[in-house]
Formats: structure tokens, sequence, C-alpha cells
């Protein structure tokens, strides 16, 4: 049996139900297309005759029509070849005097990579286009600025069960159905403004039954994808804990984007204990949300949702009203925002935990802000220079620790101090290296360097260590340094700075 | 019921023709030869394509429709050495085709054509100009446009009685004229319309260089090319809509 959405679709405007003026507007719009010469952007939620409206209307002008839809592969380059030459063209038939509409279906949906800049080349398709052009989508805001901007918009409303119930009655006698009137109203009211899902409905139950009853009908209430912004608000100012956690059942947001959008919402309407609480329960879910990561095991993503709706909603102490303008949440852009700075930190944490033997993670977070401390807008300077020389940092490094401005004269000559002491070094090492064979002591004991005894101490047991895995335990300080110059970077012991001095001895002289 | 037996150069120039332009086509399996008409996704290009039975080594058909996938065929096709034939045969049970290339076997899941996009009707066009050329004048004047410009203008100027390709290009213009000489026959009439030049690209690919080529013109009207092939047992016709010349 053939699908009645299909058999019964309008073949012209006309025909077209609920929504009148919208469907006037179409027609209007089609009908001095060639004054404006504008496209128009059709939207509405699924199931109101955006589309059947198009076709009905193309067929109305006499006007052959090219589709282009979410089956279709939708790159960039399918809608300039195809979109876009079908709106430049002019057709078969009339040739260049000719009209031709262009049905983008879905306009507002393009999907990650496979259909790769699809949407920007929508807007250049409607901009460059000769050819009457409708762009179909459910989300208007989904779609660009630009894109909305070019083009004029005409929204179809859900439709009433007043007029769904004709359509249904006009399709049972069609059908040669019997029906109660009653039956046709509960369908019509269950599906809520989508026409054909009342058609679909019916047809399912007609399929069913001689008679169609009211007590036949008993499809229940269809699954409805809840936006976003009705969500916070009904979370934020409505629903009581459970009323929240049921609706965020119907939101297509996974926990982790949902939390996101929470966290950065609540603040805008509740302030003082309420707000600490709410993210209090906002961090419980976050902790939930580093279980499932952790664990993989998403049956925990319960207890993540659990907090973040039902935790959030009891938080609230008092009643809240109004309009409240929630934006989408500002983690992603803050992430992209401060790569830079962050790319920044992590290559001086990789150093200094190179350096000292600490991981990454420690670098940065107990290492990191002590330098940052002591070393504030590089108060003290010798002391600045010395990080600057032991991290080797350059300057745009040295002004995220210090907070001094990159470009200033003073870390600019810090930076070139430390140059300066690290040749220094350098030379005063090799010497250790070259002439006071076998004290490695020694060569420490110059460096000019507090603070660092538990380094030497280290950095003596390292030579021997070096020493020892050449075979060659009466070796002199050269063999050792030469040693440790055949596991320069090797690392594989994972201790520190192996012999760093006599390491950029050799170097120089090499 | 259809079982045929055809050289590999006319199958493959057969398909070549249409998949310029589809991916997949409706092929009407007549009496008296083969018919393929379709019409590219963005309404723009239509190709019709017909093959007498007589360009076959043997032919039987009773009038069937099949859908196929033009390239899985072409890369059968491809299969077969120049001069060698290529069996073609429809199982009506199993709706596929099994083709036989000198023992090599190879079994075509077809397509139902009711899936494939409906074929256009032809439009009946009544175009003034008529100008029948070499195939190689065809590729000379679509490459050195292609070199400019994505668009390429075809006119007649009656006056001076020769046929011209012009392309303007952002910086570059390239203007080619064709005197009555150059022409194996040229029917004045007013013409002049603009085309878009990435399908006459591909239809370029499938015109022979060495055929006679047809083109009606008109002025701001679709173009119509046709030229033989298979020694003149196969048809092809395409029809190209103008690009609408915006100011």
């Amino acid at each position: 049996m053939s699908d009645w959405t299909e058999t019964y679709r309008p073949t012209t405007l006309s025909e077209v139900r609920g929504n009148n003026k919208a469907r006037d507007n179409l027609e209007e719009w089609a009908k001095t297309w060639d004054d404006h010469r504008e496209a128009v952007i059709v939207h509405g939620s699924p199931g109101v005759g955006k589309t059947s409206a198009a076709h009905a209307l193309a067929n109305d002008m006499g006007w052959p029509v090219m589709e282009l839809n979410a089956s279709d592969s939708r790159g960039a380059d399918v809608i300039e070849r195809v979109a876009g030459e079908a709106s430049k063209s002019g057709t078969l038939t009339g040739g260049e005097s000719g009209r031709r509409l262009v049905i983008l279906d879905e306009a507002d949906n393009f999907h990650g990579n496979a259909d790769y800049g699809g949407s920007r080349e929508v807007t250049r398709v409607v901009k460059e286009a000769n050819q009457p052009v409708v762009l179909v989508a459910n989300e208007f805001y989904d779609m660009s600025n630009s894109l909305r901007n070019a083009c004029e918009t005409i929204e179809f409303r859900d439709v009433s069960k007043r007029s769904i119930v004709p359509v249904l009655r006009d399709i049972c006698r069609r059908e040669g159905v019997e029906f109660e009137e009653e039956a046709l109203e509960k369908i019509a009211e269950s599906t809520s403004g989508d026409l054909r899902s009342a058609v679909n409905d019916l047809q399912a139950v007609a399929e069913e039954a001689e008679r169609l009853t009211a007590d036949d009908v008993v499809t229940s209430e269809r699954d409805r994808t809840e936006g976003i912004f009705d969500f916070l608000d009904a979370l934020i100012k409505e629903e009581d804990a459970e009323g929240a956690l049921r609706a965020s059942y119907d939101v297509d947001e996974t926990p982790d984007e949902l939390l996101n959008w929470i966290e950065d919402n609540v603040p805008k309407d509740y302030a003082g204990e309420e707000l600490a609480d709410a993210y209090g329960y906002l961090s419980n879910a976050d902790r939930w949300l580093g279980r499932v990561r952790a664990t993989q095991n998403y049956s925990f993503w319960r207890y993540a949702t659990d907090n973040m709706t039902a935790g959030v909603a009891a938080s609230r102490r008092e009643e809240k009203g109004g309009w409240t303008r929630y934006g989408p949440p500002s983690y992603w852009s803050k992430l992209g925002r401060t790569k830079g700075t962050r790319n920044t930190r992590d290559a001086i944490a990789e150093r200094i935990a190179e350096r000292e033997g600490t991981s990454v993670a420690t670098a940065r977070r107990e290492v990191l802000p002590y330098l940052s401390a002591m070393t504030h807008h590089c108060r003290n300077r010798d002391l600045t220079v010395r990080m600057a020389a032991t991290y080797d940092l350059d300057e745009s490094e040295l002004s995220f620790v210090t907070g001094s401005g990159k470009d200033t004269n003073k870390v600019q000559s810090i930076v070139e101090d430390a140059e300066d002491l690290l040749e220094e070094e350098a030379v005063e090492h090799s010497g250790s290296a070259f002439f006071d064979a076998g004290d490695t002591d020694s060569s420490v004991g110059g460096e000019p360097d507090e603070g660092t005894e538990s380094e030497a101490a280290q950095r003596d047991g390292q030579a021997t260590l070096a020493s020892t895995a050449d075979g060659d335990e009466s070796t002199s300080g050269t063999n050792a340094a030469a040693a440790s110059d055949g596991t320069t970077d090797d690392d594989e012991t994972g201790n520190r700075d192996e012999t760093d001095d006599g390491q950029s001895g050799l170097n120089d002289f090499f | 019921m259809f079982k045929a037996i055809v050289s590999a150069e006319t199958l493959t120039s057969a398909l070549d023709s249409v998949s310029v332009l589809v991916d997949e086509c409706k092929i009407h399996l007549e009496e008296d030869g083969l018919e393929i008409r379709a019409v590219d996704p963005a309404n723009v290009g239509m190709v019709d394509l017909s093959l007498d039975a007589a360009a076959f080594e043997s032919y039987e058909a009773d009038g069937g429709l099949i859908g196929v996938d033009l390239s899985r065929l072409e890369d059968i096709a491809g299969m077969a050495e120049s001069g060698q034939l290529i069996q073609l045969e429809l199982d009506e049970e199993t709706r596929k085709l099994h083709i036989q290339i000198d023992g090599l076997e190879y079994t075509l899941a077809l397509i139902d054509p009711d899936s494939i996009r409906q074929e256009p009707d032809i439009p009946d066009l009544d175009l003034p100009a008529e100008v029948i050329l070499e195939g190689k004048d065809v590729n000379r004047s679509v490459t050195a446009a292609d070199m400019v410009s994505d668009h390429i203008a075809l006119g007649v100027d009656e006056g001076e009685e020769f046929f011209y390709v012009d392309a303007e290009g952002d910086t570059d213009d390239v203007h080619l004229e064709l005197t009555q000489e150059d022409l194996i026959d040229l029917q004045l009439g007013p013409a002049h319309s603009l085309f878009s030049l990435d399908y006459l690209k591909d239809m370029n690919k499938a015109i022979p260089s060495d055929t006679e080529v047809t083109l009606d013109l008109g002025e701001e009207f679709p173009v119509k090319i046709y030229f033989g092939f298979g020694e003149g047992q196969g048809q092809v016709t395409y029809m190209l809509a103008p690009r609408i010349q915006s100011d």
C-alpha cells in the first residue's frame, strides 16, 4: 500500500492546508519574483507542509523543479555544480526566459564532514542566483546570519487541529474508510500541529480497523525534540526537580554539551547561595562525566544528568520570572581563544618537567605559579635571568611567566643576559670537562646556581651512573661527559638533566 | 527478454555519452534497438541516445526497461580489449544482467527503474540556426574557452556569415570564427546564447573528433548538439539550457 502522505500530497497551492497566509505569501513571492529576484526561506516545524508547498508552487507556476535534499550528498562541490548551475541557467524548454524553481530542502541541516562547506556554498548560490530559490528549513536560526539576511522569510506555523480534521476526513472518504468524527479529532489532537504525522497515524490505524472509532486511536504521544532554549527556561525558572529531569529527556544534546549550556546560563538568573548550590551539583555532574570518560561506562550519564537538571532545579530558592537572554556555551570559544596562551604554557611546563623530573601536569600546577610569583614583572632581575637561562625561555614565554610585556626592553635584555649566562656557563663547564679531569664536583661547584644543592647531588650520582653504564669505573670527567654525550636526549632512565654541564660544553667545541 | 552481442567500442561510446550527465539511467530495450533518455540533476543538460539493432552483432529484445548504474557498467565494458565482443543477457527472474567478455562472466545487479529520476520529455524547439562542423573543431573551441572562463557564447553572425565562439574571462578573452569554408554546413539565423563550459566540456568528451557534429542554436535558447557514433548506427542528441546573462 502506498504512502498516503505521498498519495495525497497537494499538487497545487490551493490544496495546501493550514497556513493560508504563508501560502499566499509564497505565491505572492513567486509572482513578483521578476521584480525583486530574492530567494525565500520557508521555515516551520516538521510535517506542516513546507516542501509540499514549494513543489505545489512550482506546479502552479509551471516551473520545472530542481531539488536537493538531505538524502543527497551536499558537499560544497555538489551544491556548486548542481544548485549553482541550476540557479544560473535557463530551462531546456524555455531557454533563458524560462524559470526554474530551485528547492534546497533542509537548508538548516548540513552534516559534518560529508557536507563540508555546504552552508557557505548555499549562501553563495543564493546570492548569485538568477532563478527563484526556495530554502526549506526547520530551524530558522540554525542558518547563518548572512544567509538569513539575503532572503525573504515565510514562516509556516503548526497546523491547527481545526485544519487537520478536514484533511483526514477527506482522505477517509477517498479511501473509502468509515470513521467516527471523534477518532479523527483524537488523531489530530495527538499529533499537535504535524499534518504529515496525522496522515501517517490515520493510515496506520485505518489499515488495522474496518471502521475507525475513537478506541482504535491509541497512538501515543510522539517524541518531539524540545529546543535547548525552552529547556533552559523550564529548568531555570519553572520546573521542579522531577519536571526538569523529564524535560531533559526531550532535549537533543549529550550530557557533556548540556552541562556547558546549563553552566553558562544558570548565573544569569540564580544568585547567592542558590547559585553556589547549583554549581555544587554541576560540579558533581562534571565528576560523573569524568568517570564516564575514564571508565567508558556510559550508564553513569544518568547520574550526571540527574545532578545537572534535578540538582539545579532543586537549588532554586525563589520564584524566577521574566525573559532571560540565554546564550550558547562559551566553553568552546574560550578554548579557541586561549589556545595560543595554553600552548605557550604547556611548552614551558614541558621544559620545566623535563629538567625537574616532574610530570608536565605538576610542572604546570605546582612549579609554574611559584615561578610566576617569584619573577612577577621581572622584579627580581637576577632570578629572572637565571630562570630564563635554565628553562631556555624566549621573549614570549618569559612575558607569559612574568606578566611583563613581550616587546619591552626589560624582557628583551633579560633574554639576552640569559643567553650570555648560558654561554658563560658552557665555557666554564667545558673547561672542567677538559682540564679538571675526574672532578665532577668542581664543575658543579662552579655553577652560579644557589638553591640547587639537591640537584648537584643528583648530578653527581648522575655522572657515576653514566660512567657505570659505560662500564668504566675509573673514568675521568671527560669520559663521563663523553658517555653522557652518547646518551644525549635519550633519557631512558627518566632521570633529570643529564650532566647538563658536560653536554653543552662539548657541543660548543664540536 | 533481452540478449545482445556488441563490440566493446560501440558499447563504451554509448555509455560514455550518457555517463557525462548522470550516474544512473534507464535503458529501454526496444525491438529495434536501445534507447536512453536522461537529464542531469540540475535539470540543465539532457541526453537522448538511440543505438540501432544494426549496430549489434546480434540483438533480441521485446521492449523491456532496466535501470543501471552507469559507472559499474562502464568499468565492466572497460575490461574488454578493443575489437572484443561483449555479450549481454538479461535474467528476468533475478533482475540481473549477465555480461560475458571472452570467458569473463560478470553478473550486474540492476537498479529499480522507479528509483531513477524521471526521464525528461524532449522539448520541441524551433532553433533558427544550424551549424555542422567536425568534432575536432568543437574540441578546439571548448578547450580554448576553458583556459579563460567558465562559460562560453555560441552564435552566428548573419551579416558576415560565420559561426563564432566567444569566451570572456576576468583578464583574458578567446574568440574563434569559423566561416562557411571551415564548416561543413551553415544555415544562417539569429543566434547567440551563453552556456556553461562545465557541461560542454563533459559533452565534448563524448564527441569523437572525426565525426560530424550538428549544433542547433537560437537566441538565448538551449543548444541542441547531435552526432552519430558506432558507424552511424547510433545517434546522440544533447540539449543544454543557456546560462542567464546577468548584467
